[in-house]
């Protein structure tokens, strides 16, 4: 008797065989190898190129072009032109102008103007939504959160529109010109995969340090998603439109800025939207090299275990990121209403209201100087509420989750840890290959088998393995905890609004807030750094979720309820099907907000490559930064090429695409 | 054809930037650039330093910056001076760019820093007979975790201070394995969970630091140190390997200065030469922020005014 | 005929695939179909010849994927031909520079689509003038031409709306006037009426005949509609798998039909309202009732009631009254039911 295989399973024979034949493998194919490329001095894998980036490095700050200028001195010049705009909104914002006698905006103004402006977008409830968010910061600014505020504001108003232009022309030539597409594209796959602690030291070096560096290291990690979205949009115009265009008889230049860019206001408003999103993101991790804000301040108070002051600080950034968040959606959003006649106050309501209450708040500041200064005295504090919490949970849970800790510690993650290093990298390369070529054929096979090389050349193929150990292990958590909470969350709107609130805030809360009471609770150990990964990357897998599933055709789920369908069935036989894809995509999301916070969850004491980047960091050593930066990417980017390969199979056959 | 009119942009570019780096150069060349990282003292510390150099004649900025990665900064002449180089936490980034001679080390001060293995007060009762190691050591076992094997864990700082604890509980025999936080914070949190259960915990810590306002508490004594301990092996209990003894009592708190400081701002140059902080100092400055809750400037002030006599003469010419 | 040729296509053709004109030389210019076929080739046009004259409508008509609306991009050299000669007004435009192209879309052709193509963030007047923009000219200037148009189109008082505050209908009508603003020789409109409800389709065909009888533009319009086709048309192209396979006049259509598949096509079209009596009379005859005659030149259900409350044929007359033919009841009978 013949026994069938299911022809998936063919996929893993060969790694299983090498999995078996382990024992008799020689050494070079379990662990790779080191070898002397360049040099034996101290290389730690078998192609130094960590040298060959510092090498490059070197060269960019020494060799002079054209014998005038060193590509340093070029970026040391657009720093300085950063810092210009830099002094600009600062002194908007929060210093003044001192040489003109104009103070900074006072605090009412822009809860006002934030009030005002949400009402001319959307109504009364983003007036109240924006305006409130503001006065936040006022009232609660007890520890200087308003002037750290405003610090952080004006660094975003430099960064963001930075990184809009960037994005935009980039954009624009890739969606004109496929060969720069092509090159644009993966580049922009590993700018968004890439750790940012692995390219701060490159920062530092070619744009110094200070809130100019930390605009440069923003519009590093701000700009892709917006290129994406000018691809995405320009391409997404109706052709016809075009035509139209053409019969005009615009030019190319009138059809870009005429007809395309007009058109396409949809996506680039949302790649605005975006932008806002990943600087609120790095406010943090920019203050490493010298932005000062936020971020720096809530540091500095964890630094100090100071929880509820870093969690109030942390807030803050929550609100700046609703607020405008929900203002860049609201306008791109918003559809220009026809145009009124009469005089300007009927044509104009929503301009002249805010001038007029600029002028009413100028005269009342001669009156009283709360109008520049919000009255310290009524400033509230809530950290002592917060560490209250968090006292309370670290004392009465911390007994009753020590035996789920070690338990789940001994017998669950320390043998997959082993088993995991255990595998041979021969393997490994083999089983990705083998996917790859199952999931896209040769191409995919080659691509991902490099990505797999170059972790395993670089060195550093053992702590690869324990960060994918990592991420693997939080990634099948956040599967088994965000799909059932999806489910739940996309039965009714009021849950799925709900669930979506709970993720905005998570995704925009500083993540580094919750290392501190997860060491309380877990002490250091992977435990920790997993549940602090679980706790953030959940979210896409939630989102996707719920997307996946309320997207299913509204005709199809009739059908399934006219041929009498209970909840059940239909959610299991119709609506998860359909909605697979979804979540396939939704679980590639997952992981790349894995990578991200395993890197971060490095803080707590994990022997990984964050370790490593952190000893990068310690000694300025900007191509090992990089170099490992780029393996961490690889590991997210063989993920991400498998499994959009697999959710694009299932749209495909499906006929969803 | 192509390349020629490149070039010509490029040279039409690189002329404007070079506008721009000269108008912006001379306005902001001249602030002394002093880095703010992320604990007490250092904060307070660099608002006194700030003040002072205000009060010779020069400008400041303040540049908020990672404790490590501000090395490389003051190597490229970022930043102008770190006026609180631990020898523990940063020694290894500080000397690795005073060799490179980029960095000058201009100051140390009088203060002396410590690091060593640290135990809250109350383990002292579960664990009779420390501070002594060997009473450590005896009772390993209940500072022991599921994932130990049974050995007493140690918290160690971030493996990048390059400490030798590993090599220590190796030379000492002792049965304790060394667990490495990924930050100092992370530390932290574990001894404040610690304290909060009641538990036995032995974390590594330094003084002077904000904790000993904190938490009661007190160091290990290993054997005492001795420059032989880390470079001969026969020195010491264990007469085959290195690292048999404890962390030196009286660690460095340097001063270290751009190599262009001098030139770029002599008058904060000579007051920075001056500047000496004792431990006192140093404790005074953390403790008005971490234990009186006060904000960092008003903190900078209260020292400066408590301390006239100290400072005055480091200003005078 | 002695009116002008506007527009002259010549033998155009436009394959899609790999290397369409490679594909094309090795077969001298006309690849057969088992050559396209085999060879993996989608022929969108096939040898198109015909004019467009001055003044007149000319209608493509054909199902979806039969080629016109690539037919019709062709003549505006939206797409680019694989090969053929389009020639308007003597120029050659296939050979014309980007620049030349320019020129002549600004100032001579006008085109309408299917979904009205409207610039979102545009009001209607904005939309309209967007032509005339283009071109350089000053805003007073191009706002009041716009105006004009508006009240030739009938958006009077929609001047400053978006289009997606209008109906459909009313957005077609701002592509129209889009398309007028710069008074072109030649309009093109594609499908212009699909996307419309049944009741608006309507509305805005009569509102076509209106503005036409005003402007009397040269045409070409392209429909899936064989009713829309018929009630508009000077003359029909029926398209199929990108080839014309007849041209004429509706009724030379239905009379004459030059394939199973135009005469498919014509079979449940209402002939009465569209021939006239002389197509389906007999030349001269007897027994004639002498004091009825009908025209030949009236259309069928015109004269129909007339002619059936009467118990025999009738006599058909021209214009000058002279009797030339016999129309026999029978056959009107079987044109009016069909078989």
């Amino acid at each position: 008797m013949s026994v069938k295989v299911p022809k998936p399973l063919w996929t893993v024979v060969p790694f299983a065989l090498l999995l078996i034949l382990k024992p008799v493998l020689p050494n070079w194919a379990v662990t790779p190898p080191k070898s002397c490329l360049g040099g034996c001095a101290d290389i730690d894998g078998m192609i130094p190129f960590v040298d060959w980036v510092n090498a490059a490095i070197k060269f960019l700050k020494k060799h002079e072009f054209l014998g005038a200028f060193t590509f340093r001195d070029m970026t040391r010049s657009m720093s300085d032109g950063i810092q210009i705009l830099l002094d600009i909104t600062e002194g908007i914002l929060h210093e003044g102008f001192a040489d003109f006698g104009v103070g900074a905006v006072p605090w009412i103004v822009l809860v006002g103007l934030a009030a005002i402006y949400g009402w001319y977008l959307r109504g009364w409830k983003l007036a109240l939504l924006g305006g409130g968010c503001f006065f936040y910061l006022a009232l609660f600014s007890k520890r200087g959160i308003w002037e750290l505020s405003m610090q952080t504001l004006s660094a975003i108003s430099v960064s963001a529109p930075i990184a809009g232009i960037i994005g935009l022309v980039l954009g624009i030539v890739a969606a004109k010109r496929l060969g720069f597409e092509r090159i644009l594209w993966p580049v922009l796959n590993v700018l968004q995969s890439l750790p940012h602690f692995s390219y701060l030291i490159i920062v530092a070096i070619f744009f110094g340090v200070g809130s100019k560096a930390g605009v440069i290291a923003t519009v590093v990690f701000a700009f892709p998603p917006m290129a994406r979205l000018t691809m995405l949009g320009i391409k997404n115009i109706s052709p016809e439109i075009i035509e139209a265009g053409t019969m005009a008889g615009c030019t190319r230049k009138q059809m870009l800025f005429k007809v395309e860019l007009p058109a396409a206001r949809t996506e680039l408003m949302l790649g605005v939207n975006q932008i806002i999103m990943q600087c609120l993101a790095m406010v943090v991790i920019a203050s490493f090299i010298g932005q000062s804000g936020l971020g720096h301040d809530l540091l500095t108070r964890l630094q100090r275990l100071a929880i509820g002051q870093a969690l109030e600080v942390g807030i803050a950034v929550v609100f700046i990121a609703i607020a405008l968040d929900r203002f860049s959606q609201a306008v791109a959003g918003k559809q220009p209403d026809h145009i009124v006649h009469g005089p300007l106050w009927k044509r104009r309501p929503f301009a002249c209201l805010a001038l007029g209450f600029i002028a009413v708040t100028g005269v009342l500041s001669l009156v009283t100087p709360h109008i520049g200064q919000f009255p310290q005295h009524l400033t509230i504090s809530t950290s002592i509420f917060w560490d209250g919490i968090v006292d309370y949970i670290t004392l009465h849970f911390y007994q009753p989750l020590s035996i789920f800790r070690d338990a789940f510690l001994v017998y669950f993650l320390i043998p997959i840890k082993g088993a995991i290093t255990w595998i041979p990298w021969i393997a490994v390369i083999t089983l990705v290959g083998c996917i790859g070529w199952r999931l896209g054929g040769w191409k995919l096979l080659l691509l991902t088998c490099t990505f797999v090389f170059f972790i395993a050349a670089s060195g550093y193929w053992v702590r690869a393995m324990i960060t994918l150990y990592m991420v693997l292990v939080s990634l099948a958590i956040c599967a088994l905890v965000g799909i059932p909470i999806g489910i739940w969350a996309s039965r009714r709107d009021w849950t799925t609004r709900l669930t979506q609130n709970i993720c905005d805030t998570f995704q925009t809360f500083p993540s580094f807030i919750y290392l501190l009471p997860v060491v309380m609770l877990f002490q250091i150990s992977d435990v920790s750094a997993i549940f602090a990964i679980i706790v953030y990357a959940s979210i896409p897998i939630v989102r996707y979720t719920i997307f996946g599933l309320r997207n299913v055709p509204k005709d199809i789920i009739e059908a399934a309820t006219t041929s009498g369908c209970t909840y059940r069935q239909t959610l299991w036989k119709v609506r998860m099907p359909m909605a697979f894809p979804e979540i396939i995509l939704g679980l590639n999301q997952t992981l790349m907000f894995g990578l991200f916070m395993v890197m971060i969850a490095g803080f707590i004491g994990t022997v990984d490559l964050s370790q490593e980047i952190f000893r990068a960091l310690t000694f300025n050593d900007g191509g090992k930064g990089l170099v490992i930066g780029l393996c961490v990417s690889f590991i997210g980017l063989t993920a991400d090429r498998l499994l959009v390969a697999w959710s694009d199979r299932q749209k495909k056959a499906y006929g969803l695409t | 054809m192509k390349s020629d009119k490149l070039t010509k942009i490029l040279g039409l570019a690189t002329s404007a930037i070079a506008g721009v780096v000269m108008s912006v150069g001379v306005a902001s060349a001249d602030a002394v650039k002093i880095p703010t990282h992320n604990w007490s003292s250092q904060l307070v510390g660099a608002e006194i330093l700030g003040r002072l150099f205000e009060m010779v004649g020069e400008e400041v900025e303040y540049i908020p910056m990672d404790s490590q990665t501000v090395y490389q900064a003051m190597c490229d002449n970022d930043i102008d001076l770190v006026h609180e180089v631990w020898q523990g936490a940063f020694g290894a980034a500080f000397e690795k760019v005073v060799g490179e001679g980029c960095v000058i080390d201009l100051v140390t001060h009088d203060a002396k820093t410590r690091e060593e293995w640290w135990y809250p007060a109350y383990v002292k009762e579960m664990c009779p007979g420390l501070p002594d190691w060997k009473a450590l050591d005896a009772c390993a076992d209940q500072f022991a975790r599921a994932d130990s094997g049974g050995k007493g864990v140690f918290i160690g700082g971030p493996v990048d201070w390059l400490k030798h604890d590993a090599e220590k509980v190796e030379a000492l025999g002792m049965n304790f394995i060394v667990k490495n936080a990924g930050s100092a914070a992370a530390i932290w949190a574990e001894l404040d969970s610690g304290i909060k259960q009641n538990k036995p915990v032995v974390i590594f810590n330094w003084t002077p630091n904000f904790i000993e306002a904190l938490y009661e508490g007190e160091f290990v004594e290993f054997p005492e140190h001795d420059p032989a301990c880390t470079e001969d092996p026969a020195w010491g209990v264990n007469p085959d390997a290195l690292y048999d003894c404890g962390n030196p009592k009286g660690g460095y708190l340097k001063i270290g200065v751009s190599h262009d400081f001098k030139a770029t701002n002599p008058k904060a140059f000579a007051v920075t030469q001056k500047i000496n902080f004792s431990n006192l100092d140093i404790a005074k400055q953390s403790n008005y922020v971490d234990t009186d809750g006060m904000e960092v400037s008003a903190a900078a002030e209260r020292w400066l005014e408590e301390h006239k006599e100290k400072w005055e003469p480091w200003i005078t010419m | 005929m002695s009116k002008k040729v506007k527009i002259s296509c010549r033998n155009v053709w436009k394959l899609y695939g790999s290397n369409p004109r490679e594909f094309f030389d090795r077969h001298q210019g006309d690849p057969g179909e088992d050559a396209i076929r085999s060879e993996g080739y989608i022929p969108a046009v096939r040898h198109a010849t015909f004019d467009v004259e001055e003044g007149e409508i000319l209608v493509i008509m054909g199902l979806s994927g039969s080629g016109k609306s690539t037919l019709v991009r062709c003549l505006t050299r939206l797409i680019e031909p694989t090969s053929g000669k389009v020639e308007f007004d003597g120029i050659d435009l296939l050979g014309a520079t980007d620049q030349e192209l320019i020129d002549i879309r600004r100032h001579k052709m006008g085109m309408v689509f299917q979904h009205f193509a409207l610039l979102p963030h545009r009001t209607v007047i904005q939309n309209i003038a967007f032509p005339l923009e283009v071109q350089g000219i000053d805003r007073e200037t191009r706002d009041r031409k716009a105006r004009e148009i508006i009240e030739i189109v009938g958006l009077h008082g929609r001047d400053d709306y978006y289009p997606r505050e209008l109906s459909g209908g009313q957005q077609q009508r701002v592509g129209i006037g889009r398309s007028l603003a710069v008074e072109p020789d030649i309009w093109f409109l594609d499908e212009p009426f699909s996307a419309l409800d049944p009741l608006i389709r309507k509305e805005m065909q009569d509102e076509f005949i209106r503005l036409q009888s005003m402007l009397n533009k040269t045409i070409v319009f392209i429909t899936h509609d064989f009713d829309e086709a018929i009630k508009l048309a000077d003359r029909i192209a029926i398209m199929y798998e990108g080839m014309i396979v007849q041209l004429g006049t509706a009724e030379q259509l239905i009379t004459n039909p030059a394939t199973d598949y135009v005469a498919e096509f014509t079979r449940d079209i209402p002939r009465a309202k569209l021939l006239s009596v002389g197509s389906i009379m007999e030349p001269t005859g007897e027994d004639v009732h002498p004091d009825l005659t009908v025209s030949q030149d009236d259309n069928v259900s015109k004269i129909a009631s007339k002619v059936l409350s009467q118990d025999r044929d009738v006599r058909v007359v021209n214009a000058e009254d002279e009797t030339v033919g016999i129309l026999r009841r029978q056959h009107l009978v079987e044109v009016l039911f069909q078989d």
